[in-house]
């Protein structure tokens, strides 16, 4: 395979692509950081790249919302990916917002997000 | 309007409404909660046993939510396995919340004792539906609701080490269900079905177009249900999360929560995946390592905790790893000793969490060394423990020998007797840990603490006596279980 087939394939995939690169920031950044927010926010961002990714399986190239009209016929895209991720969104904001609640109730007893700190005061690494 | 036919969604449902509706209870009729939790529950088990027994006479029913037909609705499919999980569920989840409906008073603060009963019925309602659903992205959104409901019970302590282990949990439970989600959305790109029937009928094709899609997607899905079910490298957030919850939170955690992933992991590579796509990667070989691995060097880690939760939580990797040693070797008598440890783990770790919640209720003592003694101050709970704990290691007429020698039986079945090997060293690991705690408990002199303890309330001994009978009633006649999980089995590997 050339470079310009490969570049071409890629055009062609560019939503899965670019869902892939967002997972693996997301992935990287909840694993590598020791801030429990930017934790939060990798997982945030893992999240919306498999939604992205989701949602991108059912989209037909030039294809319209599925609303049909009497006599008239367009390709439509498919709508179920789309449906099944608004339920995605809501379970990832609630456990946002629970992941949060946590973070402040660490906060309370440790004074620090840091979760090198909160190893430490809680003495002894343990995995 | 024919009730009974509706039994399959009311299960998920009935709990699922009062947990809602608890909050409201726990505002204006206190009193109300545990009536009204048990009274829920209950419904839920008696459901289960109902089904159980319609599907032992008249084979696997299905039923549609809203009545639409699947491809288009949700299908829900009671099968063997799924009866037999939602049995498990429902009637271990009742013990659990009736010892728990006593136990909670001394360990949570009186304002947050409602919103448990929502958490649990929460836990409770996904749990069964992600055993009964036929439908993955349904199961996806019960895993979800499992996974806030199984942290919000450890971390409602609101101690320093329960708010911990619970944002570890959960971090890496997301990281689990993203993978579900991932592998939801590779299998569905292929298939352009999401109903567990219907894929696995589209599968066999969908495998010769694109097989690397698939390996990803049984990659993703082996890790995202892994880390869930704590099997061996991705246990991290098990012992911290299970030792530092309140005593019925630890139980529900350590003797039904871990399972019910391993149910739906069962499901999904028995019955959606193709076997040809299980050879073509050593998906199997590969998990059959991780569960020796999680046997022994979970026994290990073990041997040496000094606290008491801690030790059953170490206890708790290895004892999955006995399920998914079953789900591995691939024969029908190992398959049985698997799916059949479901059910006796189930019992003897909740057993041995509500024994150690009792000890840790009469005495405040959490570590082994300083429970010398306390089988002769708080003799039911140490006699409880003991039977525990000789389930534990396998001595014959306890439940646990019945499950080990299944699983003994297959890997000679399919002719690999190392295994065989695995599990008489875990037994023997066992040993070690569990034995010098029941020596010490009957033959040490009781000081301090331990020589007066608190008197236990009824609500907590009698589920302790029902767990105990049942432990080794199910080691006596282990047929009652038996037939369905062989059925189970049987339906599985398609014999």
């Amino acid at each position: 395979m050339t470079i310009t087939e490969i570049v071409l394939r890629l055009h062609a995939n560019s939503y899965y692509f670019f869902a892939i690169i967002l997972f693996i920031i997301g992935f990287h950044t909840m694993l590598t950081h020791n801030n429990l927010i930017k934790k939060v926010i990798g997982m945030n961002i893992m999240d919306m790249a498999i939604f992205l990714f989701f949602v991108a399986i059912g989209y037909v190239r030039g294809g319209r919302s599925p609303i049909l009209e009497p006599g008239v016929n367009h390709t439509f895209i498919n709508p179920l990916p789309s449906a099944l991720i608004l339920t995605g969104i809501v379970v990832a904001v609630s456990v946002t917002a629970y992941a949060l609640s946590l973070i402040i109730k660490l906060y309370k007893h440790y004074g620090t997000i840091d979760a090198e700190e909160i190893m430490r005061i809680r003495g002894g690494g343990s995995l | 309007m024919n009730l009974s036919q509706h039994l399959p969604a009311l299960i998920v449902v009935v709990p699922l409404f009062f947990a809602f509706v608890m909050p409201l209870l726990a505002r204006w009729r206190k009193q109300w909660c545990v009536p009204v939790t048990l009274g829920a529950i209950i419904f839920s088990f008696v459901a289960a046993v109902k089904m159980a027994f319609q599907v032992m006479n008249t084979g696997p029913f299905s039923y549609y939510m809203g009545d639409w037909p699947p491809p288009w609705g949700i299908e829900l499919g009671i099968d063997y396995l799924a009866a037999f999980a939602a049995l498990t569920i429902t009637g271990v989840g009742l013990l659990i919340i009736w010892y728990g409906s006593k136990d909670l008073l001394h360990e949570l603060k009186a304002e947050v004792i409602g919103w448990y009963y929502t958490l649990y019925l929460l836990l409770i309602a996904s749990m069964v539906g992600i055993v009964i659903t036929n439908d993955i992205f349904n199961m996806f959104v019960f895993l979800e609701i499992c996974a806030i409901a199984a942290c919000g019970i450890i971390s409602i302590k609101e101690s320093r080490d329960c708010i911990e282990a619970a944002f570890k949990y959960l971090v890496l439970s997301v990281l689990g269900s993203g993978a579900f989600l991932l592998a939801v959305a590779m299998l569905y790109m292929v298939t352009g079905h999401l109903n567990f029937t219907f894929m696995a009928e589209a599968l066999p094709e969908a495998m010769a177009l694109y097989p690397n899609n698939l390996l990803v997607a049984l990659a993703l899905l082996i890790v995202g249900l892994g880390v869930k079910a704590a099997l061996f490298p991705l246990h991290v957030w098990l012992p911290d999360a299970h030792s530092s919850a309140p005593s019925p939170s630890s139980a529900v955690l350590s003797a039904l929560v871990i399972k019910v992933y391993a149910v739906a992991m069962i499901r999904l590579l028995y019955l959606v995946f193709p076997r040809e796509l299980l050879g073509m990667a050593p998906v199997m070989e590969i998990i059959l390592w991780m569960s020796s691995l999680a046997i022994i060097i979970g026994s290990m880690f073990a041997i040496v905790q000094d606290d008491i939760k801690k030790m059953l939580a170490y206890s708790s990797i290895a004892q999955i790893g006995y399920v998914f040693l079953g789900v591995g070797l691939m024969s029908e008598s190992a398959l049985v000793g698997g799916i059949l440890h479901i059910f006796n783990h189930a019992l003897m770790k909740s057993m041995l969490f509500l024994a150690a919640g009792a000890f840790i209720y009469g005495t405040g003592v959490r570590k082994l060394s300083e429970l010398k003694g306390i089988g002769h101050t708080m003799p039911i709970p140490a006699i409880a423990f003991c039977i525990g704990a000789f389930s534990m290691v396998g001595i014959p007429i306890t439940s646990g020998f019945i499950s080990k020698w299944y699983l003994a039986l297959g890997s000679l079945d399919v002719g690999r007797p190392f295994f065989m090997g695995v599990i008489l060293i875990s037994s023997l690991l066992n040993g070690f840990y569990y034995l010098p705690i029941v020596v010490n408990a009957f033959f040490g002199e009781p000081e301090k603490a331990v020589a007066k303890p608190k008197p236990l309330p009824k609500q907590m001994l009698v589920p302790l006596t029902i767990l105990s009978f049942g432990v080794i009633f199910f080691g006596v006649f282990p047929s009652l279980i038996l037939g369905i999980v062989y059925r189970a089995a049987q339906l599985l590997l398609g014999l």
